[in-house]
């Protein structure tokens, strides 16, 4: 250690294997991307068998056949199929929530009764991949051909709902099947939020006077929600996916579109890359959203809220002058 | 409005099996500070949660204001009282907690405010106002921005009592208030509960703190393994103590 006061020279640890697999990765990395905005000396070709003679035509020079993705990227097919999936997932997601969160707080209440029928409800809807539950709520109708509303277990009936006629569309199978799903899945989430939140916590608001109902809406669910949030973001990521399993029982969402089109001109990769950037954007939306939500419910939990991108650039750019200045100003000092 | 703030017959509490209180006899006087002291595990703390039945007591009477604490008594049978009546007893007892408690997801002002608005139903500008005073009061006017997080532990005590006395309590119960606190940090928080003695506020404070019992309570007690052991006026018995129990709890903390 210097003991005179004078500055002392510090040479970092060179980390040698790190810059090496470094080096290996970027090159890695370069000819992917190179490989995927290549250019073929052949070209892409699109084929298909009219009355036993093969015909193809040139499609693209582009490997990837980007001339032919940027068609199609903003045509009305596939903005209509955006829509649908956009649809899908934001109301799936919401009878998610809700019903996932009344089901953590059923499974958490004293009474046995409420609380198995939540561990069942997660058991069952769990326990089966969603690709069947959506199967089995397309055709509901071959086991439930009318649901009607009236007393139990009588003959009296007030309203009836024919679901064979086709009044549960493939668009509401989809919902409900990816909904009931979901809530399984959200409801354990709500409920590790539920759990985090301090004991203590309960019994300030309970010795304030505020009712179970209170404690829950103003104390615990909102300090859950710290815990809730970035799972659920995930969870609604997962979702914009998942709608695609839709196109499987005749919703024409993203991917449904996309089929449709290459079934008839049997563009299949062009199509599936437009899909997959059209998922990328919405991902990448969401993840932004999702930032900014987990930010407005660390309040209080952390001394200072997470910086915001521009917040972190303004601080970087800030650093970088401000060691220019001193630097500037330590030399004329030195003069 | 005569008799007793608090009375305790014979009052019983177990968990799982495990006698915590095994009849206790208590009586609190209108306007006066009573402190229970005692080694951990006796009870101390459950008496005071049964008050505001936080828990519910298993056998015996227990009266706040000359009501029963959870029941009702009609015609020779006792009712269980519905958690709206419920509700409305512990709203009308202040309780401070060892480890403050603070909704920390609130700042320092809506803390204090949040119980009145939505219990009390108190409009929120008045409630604003109350919130301020009592922050003055328990001399934190600068911080009614701030976060539960940013304070220190004094600080954050200090906060818990305004949001107790914001709800205009007949009773206020201190569960080791300072216990949880740096030792600097203690004298802020036992001043502001001094205070608020001389107010000719009923309180009833579970501590370890011997100077303040022997200051400020006019009523001591001792509780040892669920029961009372020994209870009179502070200065008497902590000066002579009858009971061995005490004396050797006494030998261990003073």
């Amino acid at each position: 250690m210097a003991t005179n006061g004078d500055a002392v020279k510090v040479v970092p640890v060179r980390h040698y294997g790190q810059w090496i697999a470094a080096a290996v990765a970027m090159v890695l990395v370069a000819m992917l991307v190179h490989s995927i905005f290549s250019k073929l000396p052949t070209g892409q070709y699109a084929c298909r068998v009219v009355s036993g003679v093969r015909k193809c035509h040139a499609l693209s020079e582009w490997r990837f056949s980007w001339n032919v993705v940027g068609h199609y990227f903003t045509t009305s097919e596939i903005l209509h199929g955006l829509v649908v999936t956009l649809e899908l997932t934001v109301l799936a997601m919401l009878v998610g929530v809700v019903l996932g969160v009344t089901i953590a707080v059923m499974r958490l209440s004293t009474n046995r009764l409420l609380s198995s029928t939540a561990w069942t409800y997660t058991w069952f809807f769990r326990g089966t991949p969603v690709l069947v539950q959506l199967l089995v709520w397309y055709n509901i109708a071959i086991l439930y051909p009318v649901i009607s509303i009236g007393i139990p277990f009588t003959h009296i009936a007030f309203v009836h709902f024919n679901l064979r006629a086709s009044g549960f569309t493939p668009f509401l199978a989809a919902l409900v099947g990816l909904g009931l799903n979901e809530a399984a899945y959200m409801s354990e989430i709500a409920r590790a939020g539920l759990i985090a939140v301090d004991e203590g916590q309960i019994e300030a608001a309970t010795s304030l006077g505020m009712t179970r109902r209170q404690t829950l809406r103003l104390v615990v669910l909102p300090q859950a929600m710290r815990v809730i949030i970035p799972p659920t973001g995930n969870e609604v990521i997962s979702m914009l996916k998942t709608t695609s399993l839709a196109s499987v029982v005749g919703v024409i969402e993203l991917l449904g579109a996309a089929s449709n089109i290459y079934a008839a001109n049997y563009l299949i990769m062009p199509l599936l890359i437009t899909a997959s950037l059209w998922y990328l954007v919405v991902t990448t939306v969401l993840s932004v959203g999702q930032f900014y939500l987990e930010r407005h419910f660390a309040k209080g939990a952390l001394r200072s809220p997470p910086l915001t991108p521009l917040q972190r650039l303004r601080r970087d750019l800030l650093g970088v002058l401000s060691k220019f200045y001193t630097r500037r100003a330590s030399i004329e000092a030195v003069r | 409005m005569s008799g007793p703030m608090v009375e305790a017959r014979g009052v019983h509490k177990s968990y799982a099996g495990v006698e915590v209180l095994r009849g206790v006899d208590l009586t609190v006087v209108r306007g006066e500070v009573t402190c229970l002291i005692g080694p951990s595990g006796s009870g101390k703390s459950t008496l005071l949660r049964c008050i505001n039945h936080l828990e519910k007591h298993d056998a015996g009477e227990l009266r706040v204001d000359g009501e029963l604490v959870g029941y009702e008594a009609r015609g020779g049978k006792l009712y269980e009282r519905n958690d709206k009546q419920i509700c409305a007893e512990r709203a009308s007892i202040g309780m401070v907690f060892q480890r403050f408690n603070l909704f920390q997801h609130f700042t320092v002002l809506e803390n204090i405010t949040i119980g009145q608005v939505k219990v009390k139903g108190v409009d929120p500008e008045a409630a604003r106002e109350k919130a301020r005073e009592l922050l003055t009061r328990v001399g934190l006017e600068q911080k009614e921005k701030a976060y539960p997080s940013q304070l220190s532990g004094g600080q954050q005590q200090r906060v818990a009592i305004a949001r107790a006395l914001a709800m205009e309590p007949k009773l206020m119960l201190f569960d080791e208030p300072t216990s949880a606190l740096d030792p600097e940090l203690v004298g802020e928080v036992l001043d502001v509960m001094k205070d608020l003695a001389l107010s000719g506020m009923t309180m009833i404070v579970v501590t370890h703190e011997m100077n303040f019992a022997r200051e400020v309570a006019n009523t001591l007690y001792f509780l040892d393994g669920g029961i009372i052991e020994e209870s009179g006026h502070p200065r008497e018995i902590l000066a002579a103590p009858k009971s061995e129990r005490l004396q050797s709890f006494l030998s261990k903390v003073l």
